[in-house]
């Protein structure tokens, strides 16, 4: 199938790691990271997550999927469907 | 004695579950990012959409890897999630037989010795399959039970996330109270019809991979922050009795273990019938394996997924452990957790002995009254199923909250769209095609099968009704299934292994051992069970010391009797002609060529190693 998975994987984890690792950056040392026991788990995870995002967007966009032909139909052709 | 200090905690917890879910915009923006991703995945697959080829069995183009992330993610649904948590804080580690046991093994088989005749065979689907192997009517009897299943699973699913949001108060303030439950349902189904409809099984399979990776991503710290807190896993074990703590602990008697079932109950019933039956013969994840894209990807594709499959206790069931340990260590000091350990050991076995800490369970209330729930003794009854959604609200500040809720949500929305993707493809090939309309184009089925999907939704959304307005109807339906279920093993079994099956030994069998779960639950009773629902209404022979037991006891009877019901009338019909059985029977198949793949790309190889590793968790955790 055209799409990658690892394009739309690789971007969720970039938009939410970003959104978590900036979020922390402004609540340091804010009050609510006393439920996780004083780490700030949006920084320290969210930055984790961006870099797993890049890595899996990085080798997910090595392939051109956009040129994929469209419905390749792999095993149709040769003998016929089974029915 | 030691249980009044934890008074204060309980109710805290009780709180928790209540009214503290507080999200502030960071939650809803991470969860909105979610849903616009998975309504974008269907909205990017749709122009590949052109055969029906492509929307049933996605083209059958896609990697091993991703296979198998869906694979697994597809069995990861509402009821998989919450409830092993849930069973992890009621009877502790050995809930990971369930993985260990009653998964990884069937597995291993699949990949290795049935995927070549799925996959090899072209079938289009494991009714297909049945009928080409054998014949028409036990392709009918598949069909039709697994399509009526997969509905009701879906609408249990589907009932379960309305029941949760609900419960977490996750919409109040934004949709009237009363509403919440109707609104969660016709949006998730809202969603996951759009993503379907427009991707069809390939959009599934990648929804299924996101929810793998938000899963891990945010139920990993949250075990991370929950063993920081107990002080890791010997701080567990200080905590909770050691019925609890260790795996094989007591198996040899149904009575020294939590889950009241002896160590044959549990590999024969769990570990070989049930979980053959399951892993092996069930269209929704076998459908993941048959979209790979080639017989070596689809053999591989079990194989992927068993090894995250044995690593997954830790991220769905050591919450519920680390739930049960979290506050009863504060409240109690060590030292008097060993003497009360010493001394009740006698009663620990049980799920609700003495002295079992409750840590931040909250107790159960009827959701009409607001009054806590007793049992007959008078004890409070405590709502294991909010062990995950609890343990999430006690440690995850705002921000990983959004993502741990998000990861919930895709599990649950998976576990909906796994069985609506299998019904829609079985609808389409098994019912309409073969007894509706025979000469349709190809067009005429891909939009069949859109409807299906519309259609799928449609029943599933009232099946989540019926389960909301009869009480008993979700028990019953469990039972049901299991009742089903349980004798398939044997049919599939035979039927690639053993050429002289015939297609009227398999239909005959496969109803006698429908019919000897039946007869078997009826005339047995699990103990402190009234006879009814939970069996025994025909008449009580025999007591299980439990239902687990009764459950796994009633599979190996299915299962015997339709093995040898097979295998009797097999002998008394005419066998097909060998030559017509070529690619779908063990002995009649040429074996898959391997010598092109290193040795460790081989699944025999590939299989192997994955036992070795099962074995040393068990070794550990024994």
């Amino acid at each position: 199938m055209g799409l990658d998975i690892r394009v739309p994987l690789g971007l969720i984890f970039l938009i939410t790691g970003g959104m978590m690792s900036l979020y922390g950056l402004f609540t340091r040392n804010s009050a609510i990271y006393q439920k996780s026991m004083g780490v700030n788990l949006n920084l320290g995870w969210g930055l984790i997550m961006l870099v797993f995002g890049a890595v899996m967007f990085f080798f997910g966009r090595r392939q051109k999927w956009q040129d994929d032909p469209v419905s390749p139909r792999p095993w149709e052709r040769g003998n016929g469907i089974p029915r | 004695m030691e249980r009044l200090p934890l008074k204060p905690d309980r109710e805290a917890g009780l709180e928790i579950a209540r009214d503290a879910v507080n999200l502030s915009y960071i939650d809803w923006l991470i969860m909105l990012v979610y849903f616009s991703f998975v309504l974008g995945i269907g909205f990017a697959l749709k122009r590949y959409m052109r055969t029906s080829n492509d929307f049933f069995l996605a083209g059958r183009s896609i990697p091993a890897w991703v296979c198998g992330l869906a694979f697994i993610s597809a069995n990861l649904g509402a009821q998989e999630v919450i409830g092993m948590a849930a069973s992890g804080a009621k009877y502790g580690i050995v809930t990971s037989h369930f993985y260990w046991i009653g998964a990884v093994p069937a597995m291993v088989f699949v990949g290795v010795f049935m995927m070549p005749f799925y996959y090899g065979s072209k079938a289009r689907s494991v009714p297909e399959y049945l009928r080409m192997r054998f014949d028409e009517k036990t392709r009918a009897l598949n069909a039709f039970s697994f399509a009526i299943m997969t509905v009701f699973s879906s609408g249990i699913s589907m009932y379960a996330m309305a029941l949760l949001i609900q419960t977490l108060g996750l919409l109040h303030g934004i949709v009237p109270d009363a509403y919440i439950f109707h609104v969660s349902i016709l949006l998730s189904a809202a969603i996951v019809l759009a993503y379907i409809f427009l991707g069809g099984l390939t959009s599934a399979i990648y929804n299924e991979v996101l929810q793998f990776f938000l899963i891990v991503a945010a139920f990993g710290p949250l075990v991370w922050i929950g063993l920081r807190n107990v002080g890791g896993w010997a701080g567990v074990k200080r905590t909770l009795p050691m019925t609890m703590t260790r795996s094989w602990h007591g198996m040899e008697h149904a009575s020294t273990n939590s889950l009241g079932v002896e160590w044959v109950g549990l590999v024969m019933g769990l570990g070989f019938v049930l979980s053959f039956g399951y892993w092996c013969t069930d269209f929704l994840v076998v459908q993941r394996a048959m979209a790979a894209d080639s017989e070596e990807s689809a053999r591989r594709v079990p194989l992927i997924a068993a090894i995250p499959k044995m690593f997954f206790p830790f991220l769905v069931i050591l919450p519920g452990l680390i739930a049960v340990t979290v506050t009863s260590r504060m409240a109690q000091p060590v030292a008097a957790t060993h003497v009360s350990q010493a001394s009740n050991d006698a009663h620990q076995a049980l799920p609700e002995g003495p002295g079992r800490p409750h840590g931040i369970i909250p107790l159960k209330t009827d959701p009409r009254s607001g009054q806590v729930e007793f049992d007959s003794n008078g004890n409070p009854v405590y709502n294991y199923d909010l062990a995950i959604p609890v343990m999430l609200l006690h440690f995850f500040p705002t921000g990983i909250l959004g993502l741990g809720l998000t990861a919930l949500l895709a599990s649950f929305m998976s576990g909906m769209a796994g069985n609506v993707t299998a019904f829609n493809t079985v609808w389409t090939y098994d019912i309409y095609q073969a007894y509706i309309n025979k000469r349709g184009t190809d067009a005429h089925y891909l939009m069949m099968g859109r409807m299906a999907t519309v259609g799928g939704i449609a029943l599933s959304i009232a099946a989540a009704y019926a389960v909301t307005s009869f009480n008993n109807i979700m028990d019953a339906l469990q039972l049901i299934f299991s009742l089903v279920n349980a004798p398939l093993f044997a049919t599939f079994l035979l039927g690639m292994f053993w050429k002289r099956t015939t297609g009227h030994g398999a239909f005959t069998g496969l109803l006698a051992g429908t019919g000897a779960a039946l007869a078997h639950h009826g005339l047995t009773l699990p103990d402190g069970a009234n006879p009814g629902l939970h069996g025994g209404w025909i008449a009580v022979l025999h007591h299980y010391p439990s239902d687990m037991a009764q459950n796994f006891w009633t599979a190996i009877f299915a299962f015997s009797v339709n093995l040898i019901v097979t295998v009797l009338v097999s002998l008394a019909t005419k066998p097909r002609k060998e030559a017509e059985l070529v690619g779908l029977v063990y002995s009649l198949t040429p074996k898959p060529v391997e010598e092109h793949l290193s040795w460790w790309q081989k699944p025999a190889m590939l299989g192997v190693g994955v036992l070795a590793m099962l074995i040393v968790l068990n070794l550990i955790f024994a």
